[in-house]
Parts: structure tokens; sequence; C-alpha cells
């Protein structure tokens, strides 16, 4: 950049006439920014304007033509510069009406590990034991009859995987299972029943639920 | 006489082997011991049956007796009350099962409440006992059972209010409390049959043809019972909370079904998401629709969604989603029909459903499912023709609650659908209410959309703004409608600033001057002027105190309903001259916001291009 030309003499800048805000507006469009980080002349002109006297202005004035530090001579100035002049466009219209991809909201531990081979995908049937509860241990729901025996009469849940037909959190964990698996999930409100919970339940809003899963089969 | 008539053909029988007694013999035995029995002789009748020599005879024939002695029985009040008891209650063991069962279940036939409660109070126990008698071969004989005593109970008139069911006049509860008891065993055995390792053959049947096991046979009976319960009466009988009824011998009812059809392995999952989870045809698909009935689901879901029976089994990991899709088809089955209990489970099904689930959040392809856009045009037909106010009410809060729950993109795929089919002014206005809140919404800073702004808003606004037929429009019949249009074209106007126009509308407006405000304009002054033309003719009839001759004549039960008054005519005219006068303030005033709008852009804003 050519260096600036001298606006104002001296006798001009002592004067009444020239405003305070002219000179520090001069000195933001034409100083660089480490000079007027040092000379305190940062920032909105009418701060800069009721902080600065008119000496000091005067002074730097004179500084900057002395020291040739003008805008471009930082070796930082420009890639500050176009950091501060880049805006952030916000497409307009469409609001993202589908879900994000973020990070899954759900854990996995698992505690007895499967045949690592039959993985089920989407729209397979898979059967499972359950057992849900909340944070403070509530036990909300369960699949697994009391008495060994009783077992024999009861079947495990049987439901299409991926599709959406249970809470999102059982979808995406049970795709990463293995037949034989048994995992403790810990899921998210986001992917189990979000802000409203389960009316009439004892699931309430916003509940992180717990489960530990037993992927029986996959067909 | 009978008696002797009985006791010699006793005797006679005695030497004779079973099998050959002859058809005579029987009629003789049947009249003689009927009579004997009416004419109070029953101690005799006793013991000639208890004697050892005539246990044969009495195996055979004794069955004959029950029609008199289920009378004496009946009656409560017979003085050899203990004697027929006892004569009964060993010809329940002696004689053969089948033969008392038809006997049995052919006293069960009455047509008036009072005798059906009874009779069901008294036999349902003495049929259990005889149907145990018949071990593995008991399934048909039960189904047929059970089938005679639904038959019966359907006759009961079902309680309308909470008092009714705490009085039950009618015996319903107390019927219903006796049936359950009475399948008590029969479902308890099909429960063991499951444990006992022998898994129950999957809903998928396999190609007809195949014999079913007697355990398949026992539980295919009780499947039957509990739908057909699930139709009748349940779906008829509105089931209180435990708060409101504490002890609800109809809901204890309803949670014993539930738990039986858990006894003969049906999951309450599989079956309310049945729709849903049945989209092939498997081989026997009839025998599916008779298994499963629509009707008998529905209510099922309504028990479980609403009332929260057997919560405790039904899983708690069903996406809300899902459960609405499924319930969908619920729904649309009980909002199909008019009567008050079918729609107010409707109603309570939907809003449950609903409630689940996030406002916002259902996409627009659920719009593709056929329940989705059967079930609000049911619901428009309840919230504008159904004679009860509390219904109606209930349905238009569903129907907003539904449109609160859709994304976006949905409420404007149904807005469209809705403007296009539902052909009642009071609907549509209320749509159109609907739509300047999601253009309000999408106004607000950083909420800015696609439908409700921009690009698809003005197909839309076409729609709205537009007059069935021109300026001769009947204004009075879309009253609703075109007031609401008009609400939000000044709410456009004065909300969207020339300079933004971030809805179109000032582009557009002169094309909506063209095919809306003018012919509104023209269509107003006209109907104005016919119904001041009708003002001042009655008026003046009135003066004159003529006599009409009407050309019509209104009659209700026989009565001739009296003519409109003059006052009323006059009356209603001026009320709708009022509402003429209510539509053209708003078209001034919108008029007005225009110019002022105008004149502002003229005074230095860049000039809009206007034919």
């Amino acid at each position: 950049m050519a260096e600036p030309a001298r606006e104002w003499s001296d006798e001009q800048l002592k004067s009444d006439d020239l405003p305070k805000k002219d000179i520090i507006k001069f000195l933001q469009d034409n100083a660089a920014h480490s000079f007027l980080n040092e000379h305190k002349l940062l920032g909105n002109i009418k701060n800069v304007a009721k902080t600065a006297k008119k000496e000091q202005l005067v002074i730097a004035y004179n500084q900057l033509f002395v020291s040739k530090r003008f805008k471009g001579t930082d070796p930082v100035e420009d890639v500050t510069e176009q950091v501060k002049a880049v805006k952030v466009e916000k497409p307009k219209e469409v609001k993202a009406e589908v879900v994000d991809e973020g990070p899954p909201k759900y854990t996995k531990a698992v505690l007895k590990k499967g045949d690592k081979t039959n993985f089920p995908k989407k729209g397979d049937t898979v059967s499972c034991w359950y057992t849900g509860s909340l944070e403070d241990g509530t036990v909300f729901d369960t699949n697994i009859p009391a008495g060994a025996k009783k077992k024999k009469q009861t079947k495990p849940l049987s439901f299409k995987v991926g599709l959406g037909k249970v809470i999102r959190g059982w979808d995406e964990a049970l795709l990463t299972m293995s037949k034989g698996e048994t995992a403790r999930l810990e899921i998210e409100p986001e992917w189990a029943y979000g802000k409203k919970g389960v009316p009439d339940s004892k699931i309430p809003p916003n509940a992180k639920l717990i489960f530990e899963v037993e992927l029986v089969s996959v067909d | 006489m009978a008696l002797e008539q009985l006791s010699d053909v006793v005797q006679r029988c005695q030497a004779l082997p079973d099998d050959s007694y002859s058809s005579e013999d029987h009629d003789v035995f049947t009249i003689a011991g009927r009579s004997c029995i009416e004419e109070g002789h029953a101690p005799q009748v006793l013991s000639i049956v208890l004697d050892e020599k005539n246990q044969n005879v009495v195996g055979s024939m004794g069955w004959s007796l029950l029609p008199p002695l289920v009378q004496v029985l009946l009656r409560k009040d017979d003085k050899h009350l203990p004697q027929c008891l006892a004569i009964f209650n060993h010809l329940l063991e002696a004689c053969r099962p089948k033969e008392l069962l038809i006997g049995l279940l052919e006293l069960l036939e009455h047509d008036d409440a009072d005798r059906i409660a009874e009779s069901l109070h008294l036999l349902l126990t003495p049929l259990q006992k005889v149907l145990l008698r018949l071990g593995g071969r008991k399934a048909s004989s039960l189904g047929m059972t059970l089938s005679s005593v639904l038959d019966q109970l359907a006759k009961l008139p079902v309680p309308d209010t909470k008092e009714q069911e705490e009085d039950d006049v009618f015996s319903l509860g107390r019927c219903c409390a006796d049936l359950a008891r009475f399948v008590g065993p029969f479902a308890q055995e099909a429960r063991l049959n499951q444990s006992s390792g022998n898994q129950p053959r999957k809903s998928h049947k396999t190609a007809g043809g195949q014999e079913e096991g007697a355990e398949d046979e026992l539980r295919t009976e009780l499947l039957k019972f509990c739908m057909k319960t699930l139709s009748q009466p349940l779906l008829d009988v509105q089931i209180w909370h435990p708060d409101t009824l504490p002890v609800s011998p109809l809901r204890t009812f309803a949670a014993e079904i539930l738990d039986i059809l858990g006894a003969v392995g049906e999951s309450l999952s599989g079956l309310v998401f049945h729709p849903l989870l049945k989209k092939k045809e498997v081989p026997g698909f009839l025998e599916e629709e008779v298994r499963y009935p629509k009707n008998s689901l529905a209510c099922l879901a309504h028990l479980v969604f609403v009332h929260h029976l057997a919560a405790d089994t039904f899983p708690s990991v069903f996406s809300p989603i899902f459960c609405l899709r499924s319930n969908m088809e619920h729904i649309s089955i009980l909002l199909s029909r008019t009567e008050t209990s079918r729609l107010q489970k409707g109603l309570e099904l939907y809003e449950k459903s609903l409630v689940r689930v996030e406002d916002g959040s259902l996409p627009a392809d659920l719009l593709e499912i056929r329940t989705f856009l059967t079930v609000p045009q049911s619901l428009v037909k309840v919230m504008t023709i159904c004679p009860k106010h509390d219904l109606r009410t209930k349905g238009l809060k569903v129907f907003q609650l539904s449109i609160d729950k859709f994304n976006t993109e949905a409420k404007y795929r149904f807005f469209q659908y809705m403007l296009r089919t539902s052909n009642h002014s009071g609907v549509e206005g209320y749509i159109i209410k609907n739509i300047k809140n999601q253009i309000d919404a999408a106004l607000q800073p950083g909420n800015g959309n696609i439908w409700f702004e921009g690009l698809h808003l003005l197909p839309l606004l076409r729609k709205v703004f537009s007059l069935p037929d021109g300026p001769e429009t009947d204004l009075l019949q879309y009253l609703d409608r075109v007031m609401e249009s008009l609400n939000l074209l000044r709410y456009l106007v004065i909300r969207d600033k020339v300079t933004e126009n971030q809805t179109g509308i000032w582009t557009e407006l002169y094309k909506i001057e063209d095919a809306f405000l003018k012919p509104l304009r023209v269509g107003v002054n006209m109907s104005r002027a016919h119904y001041e033309r009708e003002l001042q003719d009655t008026r003046e009839k009135k003066k004159k105190n003529a006599k009409e001759e009407s050309v019509l004549s209104v009659s209700v039960g026989g009565e001739k309903l009296p003519k409109m008054t003059s006052e009323s005519q006059i009356q209603a005219l001026h009320s709708a001259l009022h509402t003429f006068d209510m539509i053209e303030s708003v078209l001034v005033r919108i008029e007005e916001l225009v110019e002022v709008k105008d004149s502002l852009e003229t005074a230095g804003e860049p000039q809009l291009l206007r034919t």
C-alpha cells in the first residue's frame, strides 16, 4: 500500500475546528493494528474519542508518519484484516428438517460378547430380552419373567430393526450388536422419549434410559 | 299319576341295556319326570334318581329334567329347592356331558334382560363343571358355550354413566364377573400348555388342511372369545378411570380379557401393531380377518393406550411416531361410525397418540399414508355435524393438536389438502387462520422457511384468496371463509413491509385484486341490494298486514311449525345486512392500508411495477 498523505498540518491538528473523531478515523483507516493497539485507538470511534485527549491524538498522528507503521506493515496484518472481513452467510430459507448426524446419543458397554458374526441389518427381525430402568434405578419395563420356569412361556420381544419402530437409541445400538451379545445401553433422552417422556408412565420428561439388552436372534 | 308313570318307566328300563331304550321310553320319562317336578314331587324324584339301580337310565335320560329343575332353582323360594338342587347336581355328574351341555345352553336363551342375567348367574358354574368333565375334548364345546353366552350377554343394556355402572340395574357388571370366573380354569389350562414347552404356532398360519392339536384348538377358542368381547360389549362400554370409579366391574373384566390374551400366547404389542405388521397376503388370509377383527383390535388399542390396562406387560420401547402410525388405523375405524362411544374412543386414542409426539416433528411423507388423510376427514364430520356438543369441541381440539405436530412442510401440504377437500366454510376458515399463524411464525427472525414465505406461499395464497362462485358466491354461506381470508390479507398488508415483501404479497396484490377483491366487492353490493329490497318488501307487507300465502309448510311430529313472523324475518334480514357491512369494512380497511403503503413507496422507494 502506498503511504497515505498527511492531510493536516500541525496547526490544523491543534485547531479546535478539527474534531477528534476525524483524526481517530484517519488513524483507524491507515494505521497498523498493532500501532492502534499500543496507542489505545481500537474500537468504536465515539468511545475512543471519549477516552483519548486531543494532544494524544496529535502525537499519535505524527508518530504514525515517523514510524511508518501503516496498514499492511504488520506481518500478521493481512490475515487479521481478512479474518475481520469474513462474513458468515447463513442460507436464508430452508430450516433443516432432517436431524443432523451429531455424535451418537447413547453409550454401549458389552457385558457378554456375541458371536461377532451375525450382525443385524436394517429390516431384519431381531429378538431380545431386556430390562429398562431410569437413572435412579427404577425399573420401568422388562420382558424377563420372574421365575426361570416361566421363561418358557414368554417370548423375547421381536421387531424389525432400523426402521424407526423403536426409540432411536435401540435402533442404532442393536445394529452394532451381534447374536448372543448382552450389552448395557445408556440412552440420552433425545434418542429415547425426549422432552415429553411417556405420559402416565414411569418415564418422566427428559429421562435418560438404561437398558440391559440381550440379542437372542437375528432373522 | 306322573309319579307312577315315572316309577314304571324307570323300573322297566332297569333291566334293559342303555342303548336299547326306545324313544317312547325317553318320552315317557321326560314328560312324567318334568310333571313330577312341576307338581312338587321333587323329593320322590330325588330318591329315584339317587337309586343305584337306576344309574343307567338316569345317565341316559336324566338331562331332559333340566328345564323344570332350573325353573325351580331360578324361583329361589320353592319349598323343594334343596331337593331340586340335589337332583340337579347329581345329574351334572351322572349324565353325558355333551347332552347336559345342549340342555343347559338352551336354558340360557331368553329375551328379557332380567331372565338372561339370572340364568347366566345360575348356570355358568354348572356349565363349567360339565365342560371340565370333557377333558381334552372340550375345546369345541367350550367355543360353542362361549358363543352362546356372548349372544345372550349382547342383549343386556350397557350403562351410560358411572352411576348406572355402579347401580348395575341390568346386571351387565355381575354377568361379566361371572363370565370371567367361568373362563378362568380354561385360560389357566392354556397358560400351562404354553409353559410345558409347546410353543404356540405363530399366527402366520400355514396352508389350511393341517389339523389343530387339542391345545391349539383351546387357544383358538379362547382367542375368538376375547376378540368377540372386545367388540361386544367392550367397544360400546365406557371404561371409567380408577380415580372416577374405584370399583368398576367392567374395567376389571377388560383387564381380565387382556390377561387371557396373554395366557393364549398373544402379545399385546403384536395385536395392537397388527395392522402395520401384516402387510403381505399370507395363506389363509380370510382367516386372519376373522381371527383379528378390526373392531376388536381398535378397542384393544384404546384399552392399552388410553386406559393403560396391562401397562406392565406392554413394552416401553416403541417410538411414539410408530405408535401413532399404527393407531391411525384403529382411529380411522373408530371415527368411521356415528355412535358416541366409538367417536369418544377414537378421539381419545388420537389425542393420547399425538400428545406423545414432539410439536413440529411429523414429516410430510406421513401424508402419503391413507389414514392420515381419512382421519382428518372423519374429524371434520365430527366437528361439523355430530349432534353432541362435547364431541364437536373435543374434535376441534384434537384437530388443532394434530396440526401442531406436523412439521412445516407437512402443515403446508395438509392445509392444501383440507382447503381442497373439506367443503365446509367453517373448516376452511379455521385452516386459513392456521395459515396466518404459520406465516406469522415464519416471519419471526430466524424462523424463515420456504413454505410459509417465499417460494411456496403464493400458490397457497392463491387458493385462499378465491371465491367459489365469483361475484355470485353466497356470502352468508361462505362467511367464515371469506372473513378469515380478509383477515389474512389485512394481516399480510400490515405485517410485511413493502420494501421487504418477504411473503411476496406486494407483487401478488394486483392479481388478488382482480381474482378476489373486485368480485367480492361486486358480490357484497349485489347481496346488499338484494337484501335491502327484501327488507323493504317485508316491512311493507307487515304494514299492510296481508296474510301471506306461503308456498310450503313444515310439520314435525304431525304439528305444523309456525311461519316465521315478520319480526323474525326483519331481524334476519338486518343481520344479513350487518354481515355485508362487516365484510365491506375489512375490504375498505385493506384498501386504505394498501394506499398508504403505496404512497410511502412512491415517496422515495423504487416503484413496484403495477399493471
